[in-house]
Parts: structure tokens; sequence; C-alpha cells
């Protein structure tokens, strides 16, 4: 059989990999894709990003309606019918799913659905329905992503040990939830499952939820969580679990001493791993590091020549977004081009409610590298906007060079802070100064707004603060 | 404020201090002299940019400092408490310890600090990258820039589009200069001058070693690069002055009289003034980057004085313009400043021509070297006196052994002869009327 050849062969049609295909086609590079699921958009579109964030839209009338009642308006208990919820969902993986497909159909991307297999360092072997195809290929980007994790010691082959792709099924509104780890994914799923009635406990083996995220910014979420779920529990761990009937049953570590609770549903969050299994990746040059992820250079290129490697496969932030951006870098570097992954600013938002985001350098960094900065705030009490919104637990602050005045990171918690940190990816990828912002108009009233009063605050002028020089 | 040694002129890279004005806590004013620096032809003095008290010397006599170098330190009357100034004059002490200005004002980003010096270096205590946009970066990753060596000007040192652009300007220049004015004035002498292998005087004898100064190094440096970038002709000639002799005597008292001395060199000056008026590529220079010949309105003449420190040629500008009495002034009180090493550097700066009179020491005919870029130098001998055939007849004669020697890029022979008859008729018919005094 006559193997297809193609110029740029891509593995994988998520954010990293349709990027990528349709910039190699943009630049006039014959580009074949090959994806294993029906619908094209991998992990994000699937089983991440866009269902979660479906969900969280869907049940913030649930959250808000509870707050409402004290504004004046009050509503009767809702009713929720998970099919309807479901279908929407669905609907608009199926509409985000198809837009890509079509897309590809005009840049003339040749699509493949089967699951890959590299023979050599030039040749992917797809496992198709019509049966097995050869692909010869100049250069191939890898951009098959990841799973979540779930350890041998919860994988009970039960569906009410749930990871993150089950749990965005919804296929009840359990009573109890358990949600293990306390980083974004269980945490933002947490708050969809609260929200819908159940009662959710969270178990962190870390001293804080969130890891990584700053310390002011984490609490007000924290703060938040504890009053929309039943319990936070940190350091704390799970020893096992085991099936008790229609329940689970979850041996703690509390007080370095076991105790068994039983939960209608247990969601497993704690943490992801690459899909590197089964790739025949030992028939090329491709390494992995010690943590199973692939090791490439600024250019995105492996140990093979030949082979690319982008988005969560490499580690690092799993996150969509850096995963296209590092598509793009790879196809550049692919048609020669000057490219590198170098002093770009990769933002992180974490959708709980209130929403967190940051940017550039935390503080939390700059104290663990010995960074000398200077951190202005702004607490949204203070903004009009805010309390118009119901919303007052936020705070925008600002990491800042003294010297230079420049503006090294920005992190922001409070209602849209999603939306928000757009302007401090800008500020910190143009190498922008506090006074850069202070003096840029910023439209009233709006959550925008707190950017330019923390920039302001950074001088003592931030007009609805008194705030000390610099803080 | 830190003082950092100013660009004096164009291509004067620094020099040695030969002198320290002021002390520690001492107070100086704005212009105030601190600092004496011998540089190129002169020992010239620094002013300071603005009142303040000293705080800190950071040089030594006898040390050799180069543009951009931190001098001294004054701590300016703007940052002094309001009540510290009058007690400041006498207890310079208590302000030298008074607390540093405010960290937000002298807070100098990462530009500030290199503006004079060329091998500038972003440097950030976060270690982060210097601050351009992504648009700037991808342009310097493609063209291969390293962004850390290029100063921004923006705000925080941001680099801009311009600030690029100026980088690969600058960066062009350095690759097109001609290597021997690339190297520094003190490395000049040991690549061109030393032979490649040192060689060891003292196996045949006593020697002694002598550190060759500043102003020595320059002679030497300018001496290699013209005679290893012009190529040049010696044109001879002479000039009967005995009737510019007698009305030198003739004239001479009244110039006495009025305080000055009527030379030879003021009557050479005369005449060139007029010669290169008329003769303007004698007076041009060749502009190489742009392949032009750059014609000069004025007429500054360098005169070669020969000093204890060593030769020095400083500028009499305007000589086309100016008469004989007002010539002769200038050039005795130019001769007298520079033997006494007080003269400006801007004063050696800017000649279109130059003279070498070796009348005073006895010379005769001598090839002067021409002083790029400058396209021609008039060398003068002494005046002897010589039988000579005048309408068939021996006479004896003062003959003034002269050459002209100039660049062939610029001059031809046709051209340097005509200009050089023009002298001698000058000199051989100086016209009375342009001696008597006003």
């Amino acid at each position: 059989m006559e193997p297809i050849t193609t110029e740029i062969l891509v593995l994988g049609a998520g954010p990293g990999g349709y990027a990528a295909a349709f910039y190699a086609a943009d630049k006039g590079k014959q580009v074949t894709l090959v994806e294993q699921n029906p619908r094209l958009g991998g992990i994000c579109l699937n089983v991440g990003c866009i269902p979660s964030k479906a969900l969280l839209h869907a049940t913030e009338i649930l959250r808000e309606r509870k707050e409402s009642a004290a504004r004046g308006i009050a509503f009767d208990k809702p009713a929720i019918d998970l099919d309807k919820l479901r279908n929407w969902k669905t609907g608009i993986l199926d509409k985000l799913g198809q837009g890509i497909k079509t897309l590809a159909e005009h840049r003339k991307v040749k699509v493949i659905h089967g699951r890959g297999h590299f023979e050599d360092s030039q040749t992917l072997r797809v496992e198709t329905a019509e049966g097995q195809k050869f692909i010869r290929y100049e250069k191939a980007i890898i951009a098959v992503g990841s799973k979540p994790a779930l350890p041998n010691a919860f994988d009970l082959g039960n569906p009410r040990v749930m990871t993150s792709t089950g749990a965005l099924e919804i296929p009840d509104i359990p009573e109890n939830l358990l949600v293990v780890g306390g980083g974004y994914i269980g945490m933002e799923l947490g708050t969809v499952y609260a929200a819908l009635g159940s009662q959710v406990v969270v178990l962190e083996a870390l001293p804080t939820i969130l890891a990584g995220v700053d310390a002011d910014l984490a609490r007000p979420v924290m703060r938040a969580a504890q009053k929309a779920f039943k319990e936070i529990r940190l350091n704390t761990k799970v020893l096992k679990m085991a099936t008790a009937g229609k329940q689970i049953k979850v041996t703690i570590e509390i007080d370095k001493q076991p105790r068994d609770e039983l939960y209608d549903r247990v969601l497993v969050s704690v943490g992801r791993t690459p899909n590197l299994a089964d790739l025949g990746l030992e028939n090329t040059k491709v390494t992995k590091d010690d943590k199973g992820f692939i090791q490439c250079n600024a250019q995105q290129q492996t140990d093979d020549p030949n082979i690319y490697a982008v988005g969560d496969v490499n580690g690092g932030a799993l996150l969509a977004h850096r995963a296209s951006r590092e598509g793009k870098i790879a196809v550049e570097a692919i048609l020669g081009e000057a490219s590198a992954f170098e002093n770009i600013v990769i933002p992180a938002v974490v959708y709980t409610d209130p929403e967190v985001a940051w940017c550039g350098l935390t503080e939390a960094e700059a104290k663990q590298k010995n960074i000398d900065i200077k951190v202005a705030k702004f607490l949204w009490g203070a903004s009009g906007r805010a309390l118009t919104l119901d919303r007052p637990d936020g705070l925008t602050k600002l990491i800042i060079e003294p010297e230079t005045e420049r503006i090294l990171g920005v992190g922001v918690v409070g209602a849209g802070a999603g939306e928000l940190i757009a302007e401090g990816v800008l500020a910190v990828e143009m190498g922008a100064t506090a006074r850069d912002i202070a003096d840029s108009v910023h439209p009233h009233p709006t959550l925008s707004e707190t950017f330019m009063e923390a920039a302001e605050s950074f001088y003592g002028t931030a007009t609805h603060t008194l705030s000390r020089r610099g803080a | 404020m830190d003082v950092k040694l100013p660009q004096l002129a164009e291509g004067v890279e620094g020099g040695t201090v030969v002198g320290i004005l002021v002390a520690e806590g001492q107070i100086v004013e704005k212009d105030q002299a601190f600092m004496e620096l011998e540089t190129q032809k002169a020992v010239g003095s620094i002013p300071a940019p603005s009142s303040g008290v000293v705080t800190k010397i950071h040089v030594k006599q006898g040390q050799e400092v180069s543009v951009g170098q931190t001098l001294i330190s004054i701590e300016t009357a703007s940052a002094k408490t309001p009540a510290t100034p009058p007690a400041a004059q006498t207890a310079p002490a208590s302000t030298a310890s008074a607390p540093p200005p405010a960290t937000q004002s002298t807070a100098s980003s990462p530009t500030a600090n290199a503006t004079a010096s060329d091998d500038y270096h972003y440097e950030s205590k976060s270690g982060v990258a210097p601050p351009a946009s992504p648009t700037i970066r991808k342009l310097a990753r493609e063209l291969d820039i390293d962004l850390t060596r290029v100063r921004g000007s923006e705000a925080g040192g941001r680099i801009n589009l311009a600030d690029v652009r100026a980088y690969i300007q600058k960066l062009q220049q350095l690759a097109f200069q001609p290597a021997p004015s690339a190297p520094a004035p003190a490395a000049a002498p040991t690549t061109t001058l030393t032979p490649a292998e040192a060689i060891d005087f003292a196996k045949w004898g006593a020697i002694r070693r002598e550190k060759m100064s500043p102003l020595r190094r320059t002679v030497s440096r300018r001496m290699v690069e013209s005679w290893t970038s012009i190529p040049k002709i010696n044109q001879f000639a002479d000039a009967d002055i005995s009737v510019l002799l007698a009305l030198r005597k003739k004239y001479a008292p009244a110039y006495e009289k009025k305080g000055t001395h009527l030379t030879l060199t003021s009557f050479i000056l005369f005449i060139l003034g007029r010669a290169l008026k008329k003769h303007p590529r004698a007076n041009a220079s060749m502009d190489d980057s742009a392949l032009e010949i750059v014609f000069k309105d004025y007429c500054h003449i360098g005169v070669a004085v020969d000093t204890e420190g060593g030769l020095i040629v400083p500028v009499l500008r305007d000589a086309d313009k100016k008469d004989l009495h007002q010539l002769s002034a200038d050039l005795h009180a130019l001769t007298e400043k520079t033997r006494a090493r007080k003269i400006a550097i801007e004063e050696l700066q800017g000649g279109s021509f130059t003279i070498s009179n070796q009348g005073s020491v006895g010379g005769s005919h001598f090839t002067p070297i021409i002083y790029a870029p400058q396209v021609a130098i008039l060398g003068i001998g002494q005046g002897q006196a010589k039988p000579v055939a005048i309408d068939g007849k021996i006479a004896i004669r003062t003959i003034l052994p002269l050459c002209l020697a100039y660049d062939h890029r610029v001059l031809d022979g046709a051209d340097a002869v005509r200009f050089l008859k023009d002298i001698i008729a000058g000199l051989e018919g100086f016209a009375e009327a342009d001696i008597k005094l006003k």
C-alpha cells in the first residue's frame, strides 16, 4: 500500500495541534492532521476548558439566586433537568468541533481520524476505521495532550470514582461528593456540583488550595468555598477507597489516624499525565524527562530533528493557550523562521467563584528567587463597579521592578478576573511601567479601573484609596 | 550625582588626570573647574555640571580616565535639606554624611547609567530580559541582535524600533571604520609603532624608558593614520623673500609698538588666507564614506608649534578675513597659550590647512606629513642667502625653501603647482599697502 505523503504531520487536534496545523497551512505547507476522536478540539474542547466553563456558567444562576434574595429579588427552588443541561453543553461542543472541521477543510488540511503510532522518525501508522494507513512526513508535531491521573489505589473500576472527564458528564447530582485534590480542576468542578446541590468536601494534601497561587489571591476563593462547600480539609491524605454498595468508602488520614467516610461519588483531581503511552516514540529519537514529559528546546524541537512537540506532552503549565502558542512556534521553526518560546508570558485563569488570574512573575516566585519587587494592590471594596455587582471580594495587584517601575507580573482575584488579566498580559509583554497603566484612562464604572488604581497606588495617588506609596 | 568624564571633543576618548582641584567635602559651584586633564594635545579643565558638595573623588592624579568614567560624586543642592546650604560652607562633613536623595529621584534606570559608554549591557536585578514589545523581540531574533546590548529610550528602559535602528547604525559605523582609528589611543602606539617582537635594548647598553604621554601617543597615532591612509606628493619650491624681509624690517618696529611681532609666519598666513580662497581644493577634505569632496567656506589654518611637551597644532581662525596686524596678534597669542599648555581642545580643532615652519630651528627642505582629514600642508624651512641668476647676473638673495605635501586623491599635481606658485608670488611681491598699520 502506498503511504500518504505530507510535508507536515500534526498528531492531535487540540488547541496546540489544530493551531499548528492551520498556521502551517496558512503559510503554504501541505498538512495532515491525525486525531483519534471523532470530534476535533482535543481535551480543551471535549473534556476540559469548554464543557467545564459551560457548566460553571449554567450553574452560576444557582449561586446568584442565593445572593439575590438579600437584594430584594427572590426565586423559587430551581428545577434542574440534567438531560437538558448536558444536551445544551454538548451542543456547544458540537458547534465548536464542527467549526474546527470547517476551518480545516477550507485550509485544505487533510484530517485523518485514528490512533497514531510512530513507525520511525518519518513514518506514522494510523489505525483508522478503514484499516491501517501509513503517513510519510517531512516534519511531525506531537500534540496529543494529557489525561487526568487516576492513581492505582483509587482505580476501582467503579464509575462512582470519577476523573474530571466523568464528572463533566454529570451522571447525577450526588448528595455527597468528595473531591480529592484542591487544585483548579477540583475547585472548579466542586463549585459546579455545590451549586447543583451536592454536599461537597474537598481534601487537599498540601496546606493550601490552589497551590502555586499567591496566598492573597487564593484567600477570597478559600473564603467563598468554605461557604459554598460543606468542608475543605487541608493537610489531609486519602489512604484508600473501596466500593460499599451504592457508595464509596474512603479511608482518610486525619491526625495520623485512619477514618472511614462514605460518599455517593468521588472526584479524583490530583493532576494530569501525558498521553504518551503506546505512541511508538521508542521508534524515534524523541526522549522524555524523568517525569515522563517530552524534552524539547525553545523551538519546540525534540531530540529527533524531524519531530516537534507542543502543549501538555511537554509538561509545565498544562494550558490550552500555551499549547497554541507553542504550535505556532514549532511551525515557524520548521519554516526556518527565527522563532523561540522566549520571554513569553503565559497567563493562568482559575474559574472558581471568584475567579483567580495571574501572569508573569508572582509574589511567591519573587520571594523564592530573592527578587526585589514592590507590590501595588487595589482592593475591590473601593471599586464602585464591584459593589454594584455585589462582588467586593476582589483584589488586583501589580508586581513591579522598583528601579524601572516596570510591571513584571499581575494577579487578580474577583468576578471576571479571567477577562481582566488580558490587560496585565499586554502590560508585561510590552514592558509597560506602572506609570503607563496609571496614565491610561480606564472606563468607569468597570472592574478594569482596579488595574489603573493599583498602578496609581504604587505612586501613592490612587483616587479611591488612602494607600501608602508602593504598599 | 556622579560626575563622569564628558565627551570633550570628537575623537577625544580620555586622558590623564594631571590635577585635582577640589577635595572631598568641598563645595563646588556650577561650572567651577574641579579637575585638570591632559587630553590629546592640551591640558584642559573639567567644569562641574552643577553646584554641590563633593562627596567622593573617584580618581587619582596621574590616573588615566576615559569618557564616561566617574570622576567625582557631587551631592547636589537640590538634594540637600533647605537648612543645609549656608551651614555646608563651614561644615562640609555634616553635609557629606547627609542622607542620600530620595530613591525615586535618583533611582537610575539601567539606561541612565551608561549613556556615554559604548559597551552597554542591560542588567535587571529581577533577572528578566530587557523590556521590549513582542514585535521588537521578534525583529531582534530575526536579525540575531542581542537586546541586552540595545539601550532602550522609553520609560523603564523599554526598547523601541528607533533604539534598535540606532544600535544597528552604530554597529555598521563600527564595522566600516578604518582599522587604524578603531583601537583606543592607548592601544594605538603598541599596535602600530612597536615591533611585533619585544626587543631587549638593554642587551647593548644602559637604557632608560619613558612612558609616552597622551600627547606623544596622539601625535604618533595621527601621524601613522596620515602616513598609511593618504597617497601623498611632496612638491618642492623656493621663494625669494629678500624684498619681503626688507619690508618686514621696515615695519617691524611699528608692530612692536602695538605689542605684536611681525614674523614670516604672519606673512605666510596672510598669503595663504588669500591663496586658499582661490584654490578651494587645497582647503577641502575628502569624505570617504560619502565619496564626496567637502569644500569649506572658512579658512582655519593650523600652525605647528614646538612645545616642551612636543608638537601641538593650534588653529588660527578665519585667516582669510584678517589683516596682517590681526593675524600677527592672534598668532602671537595662540603660540603663547600653546607653549603654556593653556590651549582649549576646541582651539585645536577645525583646521582646514596646516603650516609647519622650521625656520626658527634652522630647517631646510623637508617633507611634512599631512594632518588628516586636511588635504595639504606647507612645510617652511629657514631662509638662506644663496646665489641666484637674475637677468643673467648672479645675485645673492634670501631663498626660502618650501614644500607642499598634498593628498593626490583631492589635489592633482597641476593644481598644487598653481597653488604653490600663487604662494610664491605672494611672498615675492607682497604689497606694502597690506603691511601698513591702519
